[in-house]
């Protein structure tokens, strides 16, 4: 009934309907115009200079075996907040003085690893040799027994790539990318593929190139970035994008891959329209949507080619759960985990420039409930797509 | 005269426990002079003396009056010694608490290397008691030779419920082939001079019927301990391969005591060599120098490798090989023994029994010494474990490192490569780069603060250095 009383027209193109929104970006394409000009991550290093960054390594180990001392190798802490620096216009990203964890040859502890970084080296070195391309699942079964796991490639990958100050992309290393995207957009893959997203029925995979994608063309309002690919579903078969158009939603399905990210981050600096938050209320939504805006310890050294600091937190808002009286049964209590990771997030330097976060999240603490998308649909099977979103679109219902 | 010898040592200790005041020392001198009135004489002269804290409880008239006759029905009185020959003795360990004299007749009909089973019983002697110095020096055929058994380093073996033990755990000098040579570009790494014994507690141990028939009663255990050499603690990616395996037998006077030899003849049967990592155990025939006291077994892979030179080993391409010493230390408890003439007894009993003791307890001793071989190829194996990691990542890492080189086109990065290794293609360049890998690897040195090392050596030799090692 509620939701009969305060519906709304969806139609596309309606001036009214995305007053608002079209407000917003005047706002963010002025906040971008004042800001000053940063040295960003190289994005352009020749493959020449890879090469020859790859062969300063090796030289140094040449270099000890002939003294007669173990070479050592040395990565940048990726792991570690001491090693993070936040900028409110950036992001997280790795401090100039960051620690350093060394990988000895002659320590049967790390020599396993000294011997999988010199491996991958060697791979990547041909790779970009030979300007081809492999990716990080051909990299592991290149030798199985030696790297163990999907996983041990993957983190050296990204230790390799922090290491020599380049980008994964530029070091022939592909990924195969587990986002979905979905609405008013068009482009052209490095290949000359043409991909359109338009399908009303059927997600696009993101590309696994996204740094070679050319020829984006677009009229979408805004970008809404799904936490979970259920949610995803839901709006897709709900004909979201169709009712609420022009748009475009991506999910990362969960904790966002490199692909992903910069998929978000490119469709903001070439479309440079609002984008937009949709998570659950809770403790892991959050940071996934942290992740998205501010980046992640991890690839802090890649800072300034994921990071979108500029995206709003349109839901689920854990003050929504209050103002739209969320049936108690949607609610789920938080568990330990969820108030450590809380705790955890509140000590996080996001929020000095983001009280109203601030008070969400300690909203989330005092009521000490949760609650995942999916609790909407207690209130109405469309409560979603037909007033929710529409609603918080409409009206500026984010922060 | 071996057997005199071995008395008077008998006396002296059991005196001294008696005597000894409580937190009375273990330190001191012992001094054997052997030597002929004159050229081609058949008797041969033995003076016993002893000086010091270790033997503060004896009692010199008691000795000589008492127990003399009865101890040696084989020998007659002695003149005295020259007192030249004592003077540096009492110099350095201060007056005399003992001095025994006797003369052994018939010297031609002793065995002709009678005098290495003197040194070799005394060496083993000096092993076990550590603090005290013995002086062996003999006189005649108008020779004089002398010999010192010092222990450069001791170590302190404690328990609650065993009494201290001093070892000397000095590497022996046949086994320092690389101490004297450290490897040149190691330039802080350091060799531990000793070893680190290890005690493997207590093992109760029944008393045969015929020994009890014999008089011996009361508690009787034997004590286990270990020692490993030499030491490469300090170099932990170091692999390396027991050689031998020497088992020592004390009586409770801490004496070493030959054989029994049927007993240990049956070690290596009863020794699951496999499950324990060794390739086989082996009881030379011959007998070196070395093994002239205690039971000496070898490993079956040294048997076969033998016959490369210490001297000559390349310790990048073979495993430093390592002896473990086995001290097997009889103790024995008797509340209803009281006077020295029944602790005298009873040792003597353990003595003449041992065979049948130890074979009246053979699977539990067979057991102990399993667990204490065990546990030093526990390390041993660990050691190959991590070998095996290191030279399975030396290859990837060799490979991949050539693998750049080789496909480089950057002809100031191969020839800065080629330049450094000082070589001129990248076949020498693989050869030269894998030996230093392994070499890196294997002589990664980490200092262990309880070892022995080279920069202490100075000090050692000239006072010597106690370590407590529990």
């Amino acid at each position: 009934m509620l939701g009969k009383q305060i519906s709304c027209t969806m139609e596309s193109g309606s001036t009214q309907f995305f007053f608002l929104i079209d407000k917003l970006r005047i706002q963010l394409l002025n906040s971008i115009e004042g800001a000053t000009e940063k040295d960003y991550f190289q994005e352009e290093i020749s493959p020449r200079e890879i090469l020859s960054r790859i062969e300063s390594v090796i030289l140094r180990i040449v270099e000890s075996l002939s003294k007669n001392e173990a070479p050592v190798l040395e990565l940048p802490n990726r792991s570690s907040w001491s090693n993070v620096d936040f900028d409110s216009g950036v992001g997280l990203q790795m401090s100039s003085g960051h620690s350093v964890t060394t990988v000895k040859s002659n320590c049967p502890a790390s020599v396993t690893k000294f011997a999988q970084i010199l491996k991958i080296l060697s791979v990547i070195y041909r790779l970009v040799q030979s300007n081809s391309y492999a990716t990080k699942r051909d990299v592991y079964y290149n030798n199985t027994q030696l790297f163990g796991s999907q996983r041990s490639v993957d983190t050296i990958v990204d230790d390799i790539s922090c290491m020599l100050k380049v980008s994964r992309r530029a070091l022939h290393v592909m990924a195969t990318s587990k986002g979905l995207i979905a609405g008013d957009l068009c482009y052209l893959e490095e290949d000359g593929t043409r991909i359109d997203c338009r399908s009303s029925s059927a997600a696009v995979s993101v590309s696994s190139n996204v740094s070679g994608i050319r020829n984006i063309v677009s009229s979408a309002k805004f970008v809404m970035i799904v936490e979970k690919d259920a949610t995803f579903q839901r709006l897709l078969n709900d004909d979201f994008c169709r009712k609420l158009s022009p748009c475009i939603m991506i999910t990362g399905k969960g904790v966002p891959d490199v692909n992903s990210r910069l998929m978000v981050k490119k469709l903001w600096d070439t479309l440079q329209i609002p984008i937009f938050a949709l998570v659950d209320a809770d403790p892991h939504g959050f940071e996934i949507m942290c992740i998205y805006k501010y980046g992640s310890v991890a690839m802090s050294f890649e800072a300034h080619s994921l990071t979108v600091p500029s995206v709003m937190w349109l839901g689920l808002l854990p003050s929504d759960l209050q103002r739209l009286m969320v049936p108690k049964r949607s609610l789920l209590p938080l568990t330990r985990r969820d108030e450590n990771k809380l705790n955890s997030l509140l000590k996080r330097p996001y929020f000095a420039s983001q009280p109203q976060w601030q008070k969400e999240m300690e909203l989330m603490q005092q009521s000490k409930v949760k609650a995942e998308i999916q609790s909407l649909a207690d209130i109405a099977p469309d409560f979603l797509t037909s007033i929710y979103l529409p609603n918080k679109l409409r009206f500026g219902g984010w922060l | 005269m071996l057997q005199e010898i071995r008395q008077v040592l008998r006396l002296v200790v059991l005196m001294s426990k008696q005597g000894r005041r409580h937190g009375s020392g273990s330190t001191g001198g012992l001094l054997i002079l052997l030597w002929d009135e004159e050229a081609g004489a058949q008797r041969l002269n033995c003076t016993v003396a002893a000086a010091g804290s270790w033997c503060s409880g004896v009692e010199i008239k008691a000795l000589q009056l008492d127990l003399k006759g009865r101890m040696f029905p084989h020998v007659s009185p002695s003149l005295e010694p020259d007192p030249e020959d004592l003077i540096p003795f009492t110099e350095l360990h201060g007056s005399l608490r003992l001095l025994l004299s006797f003369q052994m007749k018939d010297a031609r009909h002793w065995p002709s290397d009678w005098q290495s089973d003197v040194e070799a019983v005394l060496q083993a002697f000096s092993l076990a008691n550590a603090g005290i110095q013995i002086h062996l020096k003999l006189k005649f055929a108008q020779k004089t030779s002398v010999r010192d058994f010092r222990a450069k380093i001791k170590a302190k073996v404690s328990r609650a419920d065993q009494p201290p033990l001093l070892l000397d755990v000095s590497c022996p000098e046949q086994k320092r082939w690389f101490l004297s040579k450290p490897h040149g570009w190691a330039k802080r790494a350091s060799w531990c001079q000793g070893g680190h014994p290890v005690d493997g507690g207590r093992l109760p141990l029944g008393i045969p019927p015929q020994a009890m028939d014999g008089g011996l009663l009361g508690d009787l255990s034997v004590r286990l301990v270990t020692l490993l050499h030499p030491c490469v603690l300090q170099y932990p990616n170091m692999p390396t391969e027991l050689k031998s395996i020497k088992v020592l037998v004390y009586n409770p006077c801490n004496i070493p005591v030959s054989g029994p030899s049927g007993f240990f003849q049956t070690l290596p049967s009863s020794m699951d060599c496999q499950h324990l990592g060794l390739r086989g155990l082996q009881c030379p025939a011959h007998k070196d120098p070395e093994f002239r006291v205690g039971t000496v077994f070898t490993t079956e892979q040294w048997e076969n490798e033998k016959k490369c030179d210490d001297e000559e080993q390349e310790s990048s391409h073979l495993p430093v090989q390592q002896s473990l010493l086995l001290f097997l230390l009889l103790q024995h408890r008797n509340p209803f023994c009281s006077h020295l003439s029944d602790f005298v007894a009873a040792d003597m009993l353990i003595e003449h029994h041992l065979e049948e003791i130890l074979c009246n307890n053979k699977p539990a001793v067979m057991a102990a010494i399993r667990t204490e071989i065990g546990n030093a190829m526990k390390a041993q194996n660990q050691r190959k474990k991590q070998q095996e990691k290191l030279n399975s990542a030396a290859e990837v890492i060799l490979s991949s490192t050539m693998s750049i080189v080789s496909c480089s086109s950057n002809v100031d990065f191969r020839n800065a490569c080629f330049d450094l290794m000082k070589v001129a293609d990248t076949h020498a360049l693989s050869s030269h780069l894998g030996e230093s890998l392994r070499r890196v690897m294997s002589w990664r040195f980490l200092p262990v603060g309880r070892c022995y090392s080279t920069q202490m050596e100075e000090n050692l030799l000239h006072h010597g250095s106690t370590k407590s090692e529990i």
